[in-house]
């Protein structure tokens, strides 16, 4: 993409159609391994990933239409780093880590603060995104994907959010993660949003007063998908949504 | 979707067609003009503007000459007189002295590869000075505006003398007035007046413009993707001052048009590059160039005024269109140099007295061109929207206040036009009992309706009206129809192969379609202005009506293959089958939509939708299908999402990633009820291919204002405008649905 545009010119391609073994999605201790070359077709059928984090299933469900889906790979989508792609933020909020391969071996990142800036993450030359390493959700936990897409199904979110919340046993959030996409250069977590529902009783009081926090923390662009305005007004809403979803038994 | 017919006629028609480019299209085997690529072909790239203004200084091509396989560079300079253009010649074939918009071609490189050309391309220095830009049409009528085309007295005009203009700024304008304007004005109970705001839009055929041009002795061979591959001859001859006959064009399979394909631009430069190089050159056009720097439907600003009486009869209307025109007029084809349907307001209500104006002026920006049904996407919004704010503020029901103005036999039209049939009384009837019918409101959702009509086929006479096809027999007795229509993916082939077939009694597999150069097939004007059918497919008929007695002067009252054998063995049966469409014929259509709006983010959602269209008797009735549906999502589009977004003159959403186009999943379930009121096409057809797409838009902003009570008065209907309408009425909660329209 970046090449077509003219942004990028390289000297070399290499191609990686061939390393098969990176295709696979599989389970280890309770985490869902998903080689970097695995499709997003593959992960969005995948019953290991439904089965255990069905909320990245949808995400990768959204982008753009199942021809792209049939080609593109969950390791590009992470490593292109474009703000608006929608895995990025789920895998951030259900806490995965990129597992990176080097001439000297292996080493592990975390994919919250993976992303650093426009289309760039944190890794140096000769490193290769392997794979993915997505932690399966406890079954007192809900995760949810919600992409506004105002103008056609197959466009780029004017924003997304991914939220994940553990509700306790005295019914109070226990834990909360919400990521927000296409709403700044990266893909951007929203902490004063989580910090506000920690601790509080889902109700429509408490989570609209903890969205509301969202417009602080996004950074968007104005484009053909709304004015900066717009969209953090749609980050508000959208980030109610996802709460009332993942906080709804 | 079902599809309703009142009549039909028995025989080959009655049946879903086969399409005759069917096969060869599912099986990759049609040869689109891109997939021709002669031995020793050339690739063309050009060197193009970035600024919208500027002189240009001097250009540079000595680095670029020397790069490797390139064959040639042009520049301005070496073509300065000539100019292209459908009626106007105002498009310098390369810029020189001046560039006027973003994407200008400035100099054509041809090489042995793409990637020689592109990177000569690159490498041509041009030195501009800037000057002051021109975004709005305001800002060009203003005291003071540069002229953007000084040199426009010189320009060459394909009808005459071109008309005058009031001021240098303006591409072409028209008046209309009819009727006692002052005494009704005098008369009016009641004046409303609004103004209204339509975007850029991209036609969105996926094939670009390519064109591929050699020599072949003195004649130049031109394979190009245009429509009308007659009409770009002359055009071609014109400019060049090369003899029309030793030009061919030939146009291919297209693929797709939606009315931008009328248009050529490349065809000029290859021809001079194919001359000076003595090799075929070619271009495909880069779909972003095709965006930026083609011909995109105008932008639009219309203001409306209408009197009416106490019981809201239409007295008087005045309306004024602004078109952008952008940088140049050459890509329209009408003598005024208006977008066709340009000042087609108030369509399908009777108009006692009117004065309406249009004025297409230049700016620095996209060249406007012709987009299906040319003009009249942009009346209708501002009309359907105009006439339900009318209803709205008299507290009368949207369908009886349509009713109460609808055109009948005998009435005149906003532009003084009398209409000695109407069908728009039908429409609105079946409309009402449709939509009423099928649906009941929820609370939260609105419905909203709007009307339309055009001539059809357009045009009053001449040219446009008159077909022709030659039809012979072949040797193992099949029938072959020769035309010169170039088939664009709605089917015309298709339709000219059941019309013979129906009329001769024979199979359709025993008739054969053969499109024709210029310099083998009968003349024709091309496809536009919703003709193919009526016109073309009334040329099909005549011809087949002349072989039909041929064939009975050759063997009397025997079976009509034996007659056949008998002609292909005579040898040499041919016929020209000519005809003459009537003008002042209409195809009248209406839709009622109904929307859920999504009062926290402004998304409009499209519920249900029910299109009600006359458009006679059904030759193609899967290819009409198509029409139907393809314009009803081309008129989603244009309603909610579609703009070709422009920021001092850099257009920013030139590809198909930003501007966005309804895929299948976008567009909701389309209700298609036909009337078959006998037209003037064969067997009673009527224009069918310029209706659908029209009237989405008003209807949808109509059903917006009954969903959430908010007016949305420019295209597209974002989910952004919504919200702000939805905020400035201080309305954030689902209002409360007071009670349902009464249907």
């Amino acid at each position: 993409v970046l090449s077509r545009l003219g942004l990028l010119r390289p000297v070399h391609v290499v191609s990686l159609r061939r390393l098969t073994a990176l295709r696979d999605v599989a389970v280890h201790d309770d985490s869902v391994c998903i080689g970097a070359l695995a499709t997003l077709r593959t992960i969005e059928t995948s019953t290991a990933v439904r089965a255990r984090c069905g909320a990245l299933a949808d995400a990768c469900a959204t982008v753009a239409s199942v021809r792209i889906r049939e080609q593109g790979t969950l390791g590009g989508n992470v490593v292109h780093a474009d703000p608006a792609q929608d895995p990025p933020p789920m895998l951030i909020a259900l806490g995965a880590t990129a597992v990176i391969a080097r001439a000297d071996g292996r080493r592990e990142s975390p994919l919250d603060g993976f992303f650093t800036d426009w289309f760039t993450v944190a890794m140096e030359p000769g490193e290769l995104l392997v794979e993915l390493r997505v932690p399966a959700l406890t079954s007192d936990a809900r995760a949810t994907y919600l992409k506004f897409l105002p103008r056609t199904a197959d466009d780029y979110a004017t924003v997304s959010v991914a939220a994940v919340a553990r509700i306790d046993g005295e019914g109070r959030i226990a834990d909360a993660r919400v990521v927000l996409g296409a709403a700044g250069a990266t893909p951007i977590r929203a902490h004063a949003v989580e910090r506000a529902v920690v601790g509080a009783t889902p109700s429509d009081g408490a989570i609209d007063e903890a969205a509301a926090l969202v417009r602080d923390e996004v950074d968007p662009i104005g484009d053909d998908r709304g004015s900066v305005a717009y969209k953090r007004e749609m980050a508000r809403v959208w980030t109610a949504r996802a709460l009332r979803t993942v906080t709804t038994r | 979707m079902t599809i309703e017919a009142d009549r039909v006629v028995a025989g080959t028609l009655v049946e879903p067609e086969y399409r005759i480019d069917g096969r060869a299209k599912v099986t990759g085997t049609a040869r689109y003009t891109a997939d021709n690529r002669p031995e020793g072909t050339l690739e063309v790239a050009y060197a193009r503007s970035p600024h919208p203004h500027a002189r240009i200084l001097s250009v540079d091509t000595t680095e670029a000459e020397a790069m490797p396989g390139v064959h040639r560079v042009l520049t301005g300079a070496d073509v300065r007189s000539l100019h292209l253009g459908r009626m106007l010649q105002d498009w310098p074939l390369l810029a020189w002295e001046r560039v006027r918009l973003v994407g200008d071609r400035v100099a054509a490189v041809a090489a042995e590869t793409l990637a020689q050309a592109t990177a000569a391309a690159d490498r041509i220095e041009v030195e501009y000075e800037e000057l002051p830009a021109i975004f709005e049409p305001a800002a060009a009528l203003a005291g003071g505006a540069p002229i953007l085309h000084p040199e426009h007295d010189t320009y060459r005009y394909l009808r005459g003398r071109r008309p005058d203009r009031r001021h240098a700024n303006v591409q072409g304008e028209r008046v209309h007035e009819h009727g006692d304007i002052e005494a009704a004005w005098a008369a009016a109970a009641h004046v409303f007046e609004h103004s209204f705001d339509v975007a850029r839009t991209y036609q969105g055929h996926l094939e670009p413009h390519v064109t591929l041009v050699w020599m072949e002795g003195e004649r130049f061979h031109v394979c190009s993707t245009n429509k009308s591959p007659f009409r770009l001859r002359s055009q071609l001859s014109t400019s060049l001052g090369i003899a029309a006959d030793s030009i061919v064009v030939e146009a291919g399979v297209i693929g797709g048009d939606f009315g931008g394909k009328g248009f050529s631009i490349d065809e000029y430069v290859l021809i001079v590059l194919a001359r000076e190089t003595g090799r075929p050159v070619r271009f495909s056009t880069p779909y972003a160039d095709d965006m930026r720097a083609g011909n995109c439907r105008h932008r639009a600003t219309i203001s409306m005024r209408t009197g009416v009486d106490t019981e809201g009869r239409i007295l008087v209307h005045a309306a004024s269109f602004v078109y952008d025109g952008g940088a140049y007029a050459a890509a329209k084809g009408n003598a005024d140099l208006m977008p066709g349907g340009g000042v087609t307001s108030l369509v399908g209500y009777d108009v006692p007295a009117a004065r309406v104006e249009g004025m297409c002026v230049y700016t620095n920006s996209i060249p406007g061109g012709h987009a299906r049904a040319p003009g009249q996407p942009q009346a209708s919004f501002a009309s359907e929207s105009h006439i339900d704010l009318i209803a709205r503020a008299m507290a009368i029901d949207p369908i009886e206040f349509r009713l109460r103005n609808a055109i009948r036999d005998g009435g005149t039209d906003s532009r003084g036009s009398r209409w000695r049939e109407s069908t728009m009384v039908e429409v609105l009837e079946t409309l009402r009992r449709e939509a009423g019918a099928a649906r009941s409101l929820r609370p939260g959702r609105g419905r909203g309706f709007a009307l339309g009509a055009r001539a059809s086929p357009a045009g009053r006479g001449g040219e446009a009206l008159q077909g022709t096809v030659a039809v012979s027999v072949l040797r193992d007795a099949s029938v072959e129809v020769l035309t010169g229509v170039s088939d664009q993916g709605a089917g015309a082939h298709t339709m000219m192969q059941r019309v013979v077939a129906e009329r001769l009694g024979v199979p359709v597999t025993m008739v054969t379609v053969r499109h024709g150069a210029t310099d083998d097939a009968p003349f024709d004007l091309g496809v536009g202005g919703s003709r193919t059918t009526p016109v073309i497919g009334g040329a099909a008929l005549a011809g087949a009506e002349l072989l039909a007695r041929r064939l009975e002067e050759i063997a009397p009252d025997v079976p009509v293959l034996r007659q056949l054998a008998r002609a292909a063995a005579l040898g040499d049966v041919r016929v020209i089958g000519a005809f003459e469409h009537v003008a002042g014929l209409h195809s009248t259509y209406g839709y009622a939509v109904d929307v859920e709006v999504d009062v926290e983010t402004g998304q409009v959602r499209v519920a249900d939708a029910v299109f009600v269209a006359d458009v006679g008797t059904v030759i193609n009735p899967v290819a009409l299908r198509g029409q139907i549906l393809g314009g009803f999502a081309a008129g989603l589009g244009q309603a909610l999402m579609e703009e070709l977004t422009v920021h001092d003159g850099v257009v920013t959403s030139a590809g198909l990633g930003d501007y966005k186009m309804p895929t299948a999943v976008d567009v909701p379930p389309l209700r298609i009820v036909l009337l078959s009121n006998p037209g003037g096409g064969p067997f009673g057809a009527r224009s069918a291919g310029e209706l659908a797409n029209v009237s989405v838009a008003p209807a949808i902003a109509n059903a917006v204002e009954d969903a959430v009570g908010v007016r949305v008065d420019s295209l597209p209907i974002t989910a952004e405008k919504v919200l702000d309408a939805l905020r400035a009425r201080g309305r954030h909660r689902q209002p409360d649905r007071g009670q349902d329209v009464a249907l």
